[in-house]
């Protein structure tokens, strides 16, 4: 019994395995594997257009693959049918880049969704929950506000305080800091690590912020132009060989930009 | 001033937090009293049993009493710290109601300051559509042409529909009525009128609120809730002139020409129903409808087309403009528009009814 647990947290929460997908004729990702172990940060990181959120999207169940294989601890996302994929997307949480927030609910019934549809919690216990998950990031008090009366910082928060609801062992998050003020920014990062550390949550990040990735990630993935070109740590993609991730992170713009004479 | 004393178990979840809850509301606590919480031996906890937490500092609050948590350690002091802001943070504030009075003069300043914006947009429109091109100062024609096709030759084959089916309807029950007495054949008379002064007009206009005036609040509300409104204006461009004046000249363009391609229909239903239900000749039957035609019901019935055509076009933009609120503000003012269109046309009606039948009778 002992060494099954012990097996299962050995085990990564993420398999991906030679990942392919089109939209129409265009294959957007080409050959993708990645590995999660539990209770990490994995950051996904890239250029504009190479297949990040694409890829997120996949590993939320969201979109279906050409060819390869999805694994969310051993069962094979891309083969799942409604039912199961229901049940599986339960067990994750998903902070959109545009927050997602449903305009016709306030706040506060966005943060209860989940915990109205799948807990039996009764609703004093639904609001006190509801309180913390708001305060901790930070908007405590905005529960009835209307999605349109917040800003597009606050709605990102807003959205996260729903993924994270049902206190879920693993949380998508897509661009978590674009369009936050560094203060804002960087409480978001204390507060992804201490909800790693703490709850144990893993953490599917995408994100081109360097601070934020020098400061929260524990592995990183590269994608360029749909093929992952890296793989590692961050002292790894310090040191790598691969130019286009010395790019990234020494934040050096394209040869014809450099090029120009003006 | 009494201090009472609350040990938690190992495990503080949604079960136990909940007995802890109940234990809460049965102790005497008043005023100044203290209830301290010991977590020295709780060893882990989850989101539910900080919201019981949350719950018993809400009670102990609202008695006047205090709450200190003592002995917390490892991850349960790390999870006490996660719910720190929510403790600290008092209940969301009730939103006050408003006394009648206040409610009516709100809302009377509100329809008051919504009847200036509609009126001004008005102006604007008539100026960007009518004057300014014939000045030289800009007009769209590419949108125009568009929409002209778009409002108009797309809705040719639903506004031919909509009138055969009327005039035949109308047909069908005249018709039983009118047999009674052998004047079956003034059947034909009735829909020509009918048609000529008013059914064309309206049933045609109905249909084109409920495609272009739905269309164009939809439209509008989302470039609104996108920004792109924001944009135009911040590139000094005028929305009147930009995004309002072609499609209202594409309606007037449009909708007399689909009410004289609804007339035609609806004499054609009426006709269907003649000649196969009623057995006339159509030669005959066309020729009672034509006799029945006289100018005054024509120009009554297109004049009311273009008043309709500048109103469907500008409610339409107004209530598009006017959202609030993202994506349901956007279905809300769509629906208004098309809501108000059904009774401004009755409106509208009414008045011309009234100026051809005493002014002109």
């Amino acid at each position: 019994m002992e060494s099954l647990a012990a097996e299962n947290r050995k085990s990564p929460i993420i398999a991906v395995r030679d990942l392919v997908t089109h939209y129409g004729q265009t294959k957007v990702l080409d050959n993708i594997s990645l590995s999660v172990p539990r209770g990490v940060v994995q950051v996904i990181i890239g250029g504009s257009g190479c297949g990040k959120t694409t890829l997120l999207k996949h590993l939320c169940g969201l979109l279906k693959p050409s060819q390869g294989e999805i694994l969310f601890d051993g069962k094979n996302v891309a083969a799942m049918d409604e039912d199961e994929l229901a049940v599986m997307q339960r067990g994750i949480g998903i902070a959109f880049q545009s927050s997602g927030l449903f305009n016709s609910m306030t706040v506060g019934d966005n943060v209860a969704l989940p915990l109205h549809e799948y807990t039996r919690m009764d609703e004093r216990l639904i609001q006190a929950v509801v309180r913390i998950k708001l305060g901790l990031v930070g908007l405590s008090g905005s529960q009835n506000l209307m999605p349109s009366e917040l800003s597009g910082g606050m709605r990102k928060r807003a959205g996260l305080a729903r993924a994270i609801a049902l206190d879920p062992p693993l949380v998508y998050f897509d661009e978590p800091s674009a369009g936050l003020d560094p203060i804002i920014a960087s409480g978001l990062d204390e507060l992804i690590l201490d909800l790693n550390k703490l709850l144990g949550i893993t953490f599917v990040i995408v994100t081109h912020e360097l601070d934020s990735i020098r400061k929260i990630a524990d592995r990183i993935m590269m994608l360029d132009r749909g093929k992952a070109i890296f793989c590692g740590t961050m002292d790894e993609a310090g040191t790598s060989e691969v130019e286009r991730v010395r790019q990234f992170f020494e934040r050096r713009p394209d040869e014809y930009m450099a090029q120009r004479t003006i | 001033m009494s201090t009472h004393r609350l040990e938690c178990p190992d495990t503080l979840n949604q079960e136990t937090g909940g007995e802890l809850l109940r234990a809460v509301h049965k102790l005497h606590l008043s005023g100044g009293d203290e209830l301290l919480f010991d977590l020295s031996g709780t060893e882990s906890m989850d989101s539910p049993g900080g919201g019981r937490v949350l719950e018993i500092a809400d009670v102990v609050r609202a008695r006047g009493a205090a709450l200190r948590i003592e002995g917390q350690q490892g991850s349960v002091a790390g999870f006490l710290d996660i719910i720190q802001p929510a403790l600290r943070a008092p209940g969301p504030a009730r939103p006050r109601r408003s006394g009648f009075l206040n409610t009516f003069t709100d809302k009377s300043y509100l329809y008051g300051r919504e009847f200036r914006e509609f009126a001004e947009l008005c102006v604007d429109a008539l100026y960007w559509t009518l004057l300014a091109p014939f000045e030289g100062r800009g007009f769209r024609w590419n949108l125009f042409i568009d929409e002209i096709h778009e409002m108009g030759v797309r809705a040719v084959r639903i506004v031919c529909l909509m009138n055969f089916l009327l005039g035949l309807i109308i047909a069908m029950l005249s018709s039983a009525q009118v047999a009674n007495f052998g004047l079956s054949i003034y059947v034909a008379d009735l829909i020509m009128i009918g048609f000529a002064r008013e059914l064309a007009a309206i049933m045609t206009a109905v249909v084109v609120s409920a495609r272009t005036g739905a269309a164009i609040a939809a439209e509008l509300a989302t470039m609104k809730v996108q920004e792109e409104i924001d944009a135009l204006r911040g590139m000094g461009l005028n929305v009147a002139q930009f995004l309002v004046a072609p499609r209202l000249a594409a309606l007037l363009v449009v909708l007399p020409c689909l009410v004289a391609l609804g007339l035609i229909s609806g004499l054609l239903g009426g006709t269907a129903w003649g000649v196969t239900m009623l057995g006339f000749y159509p030669q005959v039957w066309w020729a009672e409808t034509l006799n029945a035609a006289h100018l005054r019901d024509f120009i009554q019935g297109f004049l009311k087309t273009f008043v309709f055509a500048v109103m469907i076009a500008l409610i339409g933009c107004h209530n598009g403009l006017r959202v609030e609120g993202g994506s349901r503000g956007v279905g809300l003012m769509t629906t208004r528009a098309v809501v108000m269109d059904i009774f401004m046309m009755i409106c509208v009606d009414i008045v011309f009814a009234a100026i051809f039948y005493y002014a002109l009778a």
